[in-house]
């Protein structure tokens, strides 16, 4: 597992309360019982911690390994900004 | 029997209300058990609070070693506020104490009702994203900041947990909130509108902006180097409050109700009683106006007179001002039938909107075991207090047939809940006229 996903599923464990076995590559934050606005929360989480803009609306239904590819793309995008 | 009282009487046909369990998450301990002991004990909870540093006051009294995620745990406690974490884990324990199960068939969830009363709110969240917004800008606020700190959303939260279906609402009147609801409650139950009502109050306003509020109005007690001895109610150098937090939570049920399910019957609510001062904002009505007239229809309504009454939960916050108009109204009322005096914010420090629901339910354990706690740090009367009887140092056996809890806010309002001893249990020998000075057939001397 990379650093991205690795600190994606930690937030999910650790500030979510997410159940470990229920975070799998191809679950997505629906799946998890994330509803509406757990799911802006998380995207807030993530503007907090890496300062990056994830769209709450497309992430509530992909799956996590694309979620990470997404987050992992919006941290290139950041000129001068180290990935986590 | 006054005019006054016949009025009360007729407005309200008594329907004694059963206490069948009792929730309480405070400084002096998570559960009711912990809450009494240290109450008892008369050992105070105010310390120094790191998390105030650089504010004017820097003591409070915090709930020891609470964590949201072992309490709380299951109901996604990292959505709730703090004030809400309180309310489920002192609901929960007032649930399973009268024997009630939630998920069970048998619970009828249309006919449950739940009152829950907060000054504050959510306002620590509120603070929080506040300056999120000002520090961060706007995409860094929550969106789950209202359903975190709307003052309702304990209540709301709760409902959610325990599968409470009847009418849900939340009291707000400031420091009397959690006594609002009780009254509130028995008034559901009185008026057959539930079956089994969930009340209390809860309160976590150890925040920046509150206890600065709080130090400007001048309300706190400024003994920053000695924590414990700043909660003094009643004693001649109090100085303020300390401010705390906290839930207490109790199940009422009409007691014809409670003797037919043999619910284990802690003490009755016989009356309570609201008035308010329409006075000024915040400052007691010098002459204790409402909250005399509160005395007067709690006891019209438990069909009882000043005499009756043997001991009292006083609102006693320790501040110069509040002590001294609450000690003449309790004078002018009792005068020589003069009732034991007891204040529980001495170890507990104010609780605000929890204040009355945990006091009341430390009045129901009172009556239960014949038992009053002590005042911590109440050591000289002055001029005005010295006319009640306090009781001080360690906690008083005494025969208890009608104990008063009483609570005031800012607002002017005032209400007072009156408790007596649970009926005998079915098949128990009668209990005969006991001497004034045996202890009450409730007695329970292990504790």
């Amino acid at each position: 597992m990379d650093d991205v996903l690795q600190h994606l599923v930690t937030l999910l464990t650790d500030k979510f309360d997410v159940p470990a076995d229920a975070i799998l590559p191809d679950s997505t934050l629906t799946d998890m019982d994330l509803d509406s606005l757990a799911v802006v929360e998380f995207a807030v989480t993530l503007q907090e911690l890496w300062h990056i803009d994830l769209d709450d609306d497309a992430a509530a239904d992909i799956t996590l390994d694309d979620l990470a590819k997404t987050v992992r793309g919006l941290l290139s995008e950041q000129s001068g900004t180290a990935a986590p | 029997m006054t005019a006054a009282t016949s009025a009360a009487l007729s407005m309200s046909p008594p329907t004694p209300v059963a206490v069948t369990g009792i929730g309480l998450v405070t400084p002096a301990g998570i559960g009711a058990d912990d809450t009494w002991k240290g109450v008892c004990a008369g050992r105070p909870t105010a310390a120094a609070d790191p998390g105030l540093a650089g504010l004017p006051v820097t003591i409070s009294c915090r709930v020891p070693g609470f964590d949201a995620r072992t309490q709380v745990g299951g109901a996604q406690p990292w959505r709730y506020d703090r004030f809400t974490h309180f309310a489920l884990t002192a609901a929960r324990e007032a649930v399973r104490d009268a024997g009630l199960d939630p998920a069970s068939r048998d619970w009828p969830a249309a006919r449950v009702a739940l009152v829950l009363g907060s000054a504050a709110g959510g306002v620590g969240t509120y603070e929080q994203q506040h300056r999120k917004l000002l520090t961060t800008g706007h995409r860094s606020v929550s969106p789950l900041t209202l359903p975190a700190f709307l003052p309702n959303m304990a209540a709301g939260q709760l409902a959610i947990d325990l599968g409470v279906r009847g009418p849900v609402l939340h009291t707000a009147t400031a420091c009397a909130s959690g006594a609002t609801a009780l009254a509130t409650a028995a008034m559901l139950l009185a008026s057959d509108a539930c079956d089994i009502a969930v009340a209390g109050g809860s309160d976590a306003m150890i925040t920046p902006l509150c206890v600065t509020a709080f130090a400007r109005a001048g309300a706190l007690s400024h003994r920053l180097d000695d924590p414990p001895a700043a909660s003094r109610p009643f004693d001649a150098t109090r100085d303020g409050f300390v401010l705390a937090e906290g839930a207490g939570v109790l199940i009422l049920e009409r007691a014809a109700d409670a003797a037919a399910r043999r619910a284990p019957t802690r003490a009755l609510l016989t009356g309570h009683g609201s008035a308010t001062d329409a006075h000024h904002p915040v400052a007691p009505s010098p002459d204790g106006r409402g909250l005399r007239a509160a005395l007067r229809q709690a006891l019209g309504r438990a069909a009882a007179t000043p005499a009756d009454v043997a001991h009292v939960n006083a609102h006693g916050t320790g501040t110069p001002l509040n002590d001294r108009t609450e000690a003449s109204a309790l004078h002018g009322l009792f005068g020589a039938a003069d009732p034991s005096v007891t204040s529980a914010k001495g170890v507990l420090g104010h609780t605000m909107g929890a204040a009355g629901a945990i006091e009341a339910a430390l009045t129901v354990l009172t009556v239960q075991h014949q038992l009053a706690p002590p005042t911590a740090n109440f050591h000289t009367p002055e001029a005005h207090t010295a006319v009640l009887d306090v009781v001080a140092r360690t906690a008083r056996r005494q025969r208890i047939d009608l104990a008063l809890s009483v609570s005031c806010g800012f607002g002017g309002h005032n209400t007072v809940l009156a408790f007596t001893p649970a009926p005998r249990p079915l098949g128990a020998p009668p209990a005969g006229t006991p001497s004034p000075t045996r202890p009450g057939p409730h007695l329970d001397p292990a504790s």
